[in-house]
């Protein structure tokens, strides 16, 4: 019993703290969920509530970040980009609350199809996890190479393979002789963070510094409030038509499956299949939104779910990302032996610990941006500032990177931050790959030079 | 990068590019390095502080943990903190028209308007569900630019 309540905390926090964070534009999905979900872990919460925190922020986060979307015309953050067509068609027609609307209830409903689709699949799959198993190293460097090949970057991170693990293992084994021990954390701390750090780095640069130089504020345009509706917690299906609900449900049952593709892949396709049979602008728009957000969160949702519940490895490229510590945490969870959630939950705990999270961020996140959106994000832009926010991200890391190897752990994350931040934003190296190869270095090397 | 090899002196000169983009929002180099600094400082002064401080009220095996919250709680505080201290750069423009002009965006998506009412007339859904969000209007309102 009191599980359940620590299970419900958890997510209430997770709910709380990401419905904040949704509301910042353009944040990097991976950089904000990796450090705060190995802080929650790192503290000690049993596994089912470190799940249910996951879902609940998974959710919350996307339902907020539809409003810098729908109100602002920004991509609230990469998985959001292919929605801003159709989110700017609507928010100049002077509809920008109702892109959001369709957009959060199409996200709900994803999402609650997604976690009970998801656990079924993954049971499935869970069959031949023992060939999976025993196979980590080649599998990761298989996967590598594909995941490689689909980056933005293609055939320079399929290039990059080898050097970057030689990279990987030389701090490695540098680290190793200094402390004793392998270091982990502070690796992909550094790989998450990457992005931001490679914006510091360039500041700091006197030749790479003018791409970033602005000569004014950045503009944020926001569309004026129209309410339009009474009572508090509005029913989803009511927002959407029935055919939008249909659309909705048929496509994010069929993304649930597919945890191999990015969700942005995923989303641009179905969004494309549908909108290609709609017509008239406000409709192909309204449906668009509802079922491109729906299939975001049923692909987000499964493929953290799928990969956990089958075999205990990180194989799908939000797993890899923002899901990552729930694979591997070290010395709570990890992935060489397997002891992570795979480990300590069952497919009905899965199932029963994400209702509670995904639950509990739709009482939270949903109203909240169904009725506050507008004054939430004009009070979060004026009052938070971008540098305390990147402060706090570099604080953070810093925080993990101390407390996993002290100094040699914060040297080692902005070694690692400095060369996978220019991989990722200037080759297009992106993290997902870069983890994927974290994985596979030890494989990489000891077949190529046994060691 | 393309533009490396040019030679930086010219930087000095100009003093009207002095904000920077990180992350897709504007900021002031020096505010930023002294919010870093602070941020770094309060988080990492609170876990050191709690491993230094705690042994002696805490049991041993919860040591590393609680410095860690303590670690959290300051970069909290220090992102307000340094919200307060340095305040955003953002421009916020609240727009007031709503319909700027439907007319345009339809020019400006190659749609014919027309066609647009036409769907939305022979579909009773959509005109209830546009009713009810009160924005039929300004769709009917179309018709009538279109006749002038």
């Amino acid at each position: 019993m009191s599980l359940l309540i620590t299970a419900i905390l958890f997510a209430l926090l997770g709910a709380i703290v990401f419905s904040l964070i949704g509301l910042i534009s353009g944040t990097d999905e991976t950089a904000i969920m990796v450090p705060l979900t190995l802080l929650v872990i790192l503290l000690g919460a049993p596994p089912a509530a470190v799940f249910s925190f996951f879902m609940a922020a998974v959710l919350a986060k996307h339902l907020t970040h539809a409003v810098p979307t729908a109100l602002m015309g920004i991509p609230g953050d990469t998985t959001a980009v292919p929605l801003i067509d159709h989110a700017n068609t609507l928010r100049r027609m002077g509809m920008p609350h109702i892109a959001l609307r369709k957009m959060i209830s199409g996200g709900i409903i994803g999402a609650f199809i997604a976690l009970p689709t998801a656990v079924l699949l993954g049971q499935f799959l869970g069959q031949f996890a023992d060939f999976f198993k025993s196979s980590t190293g080649i599998i990761f460097t298989l996967a590598a190479i594909l995941i490689a090949f689909f980056s933005k970057g293609k055939w320079v991170s399929v290039l990059m393979i080898i050097p970057f693990a030689f990279f990987i293992k030389s701090l490695d084994l540098v680290s190793f002789s200094i402390l004793d021990k392998h270091l982990s954390i502070s690796f992909f701390l550094g790989i998450a963070i990457g992005p931001i750090f490679c914006d510091l780095l360039f500041a700091t640069s006197s030749s790479a510094r003018k791409t970033i130089e602005r000569d004014k504020p950045k503009e944020y345009h926001l569309a004026p409030e129209t309410k339009t509706w009474k009572g508090y917690f509005p029913n989803p299906f009511k927002i959407l038509t029935g055919r939008q609900q249909v659309f909705t449900s048929i496509t994010t049952f069929i993304s649930s499956l597919t945890f191999v593709f990015s969700p942005v892949g995923m989303t641009s396709l179905m969004g494309e299949i549908v909108g290609s049979r709609t017509k008239g602008a406000y409709k192909k728009s309204t449906t668009s939104l509802a079922v491109m957000n729906g299939v975001t969160e049923s692909t987000y949702i499964a493929e953290v779910i799928i990969p956990l519940i089958a075999f205990g490895i990180p194989l799908s490229p939000v797993a890899l990302g923002p899901g990552s510590p729930l694979f591997n945490a070290p010395p709570v969870f990890t992935v060489d032996p397997i002891n992570n959630l795979h480990t300590y939950l069952t497919s009905w705990e899965f199932f029963l610990y994400g209702a509670i999270g995904l639950i509990i961020a739709s009482l939270i996140a949903y109203p909240f941006s169904m009725n506050y959106a507008r004054k939430a994000s004009v009070l979060v832009m004026k009052l938070v500032s971008q540098e305390a926010i990147v402060a706090m991200f570099i604080g953070l890391a810093c925080l993990l990177a101390f407390h996993e190897a002290q100094l040699v752990g914060i040297v080692l994350t902005f070694t690692v931050a400095a060369v996978g931040g220019l991989l990722n934003r200037i080759l297009g190296i992106g993290a997902g790959v870069q983890f994927m190869i974290f994985y596979a270095s030890t494989w990489i090397m000891t077949t190529l030079f046994g060691i | 990068m393309a533009n490396n090899h040019k030679s930086p002196t010219n930087d000095f000169n100009k003093k009207t590019k002095t904000y920077l983009e990180i992350l897709g929002d504007t900021i002031l180099p020096n505010q930023l390095l002294f919010a870093v600094l602070i941020s770094v400082g309060i988080s990492l002064g609170g876990y050191n502080i709690g491993l230094w401080l705690l042994p002696s009220i805490a049991s041993e095996s919860m040591v590393a943990s609680y410095s860690l919250l303590i670690g959290i709680l300051g970069s909290v505080v220090s992102l307000v903190f340094c919200s307060i201290l340095f305040k955003p750069k953002r421009i916020l423009v609240e727009e007031e028209t709503s319909s700027e002009s439907m007319r345009q965006v339809f020019k400006d998506l190659q749609l014919d308007p027309l066609e647009e009412l036409e769907l939305i007339e022979n579909d009773p859904i959509t005109k209830k569900e546009l009713e009810e969000f009160g924005v039929l209007n300004s769709f009917l309102a179309l018709r009538e630019e279109q006749k002038k």
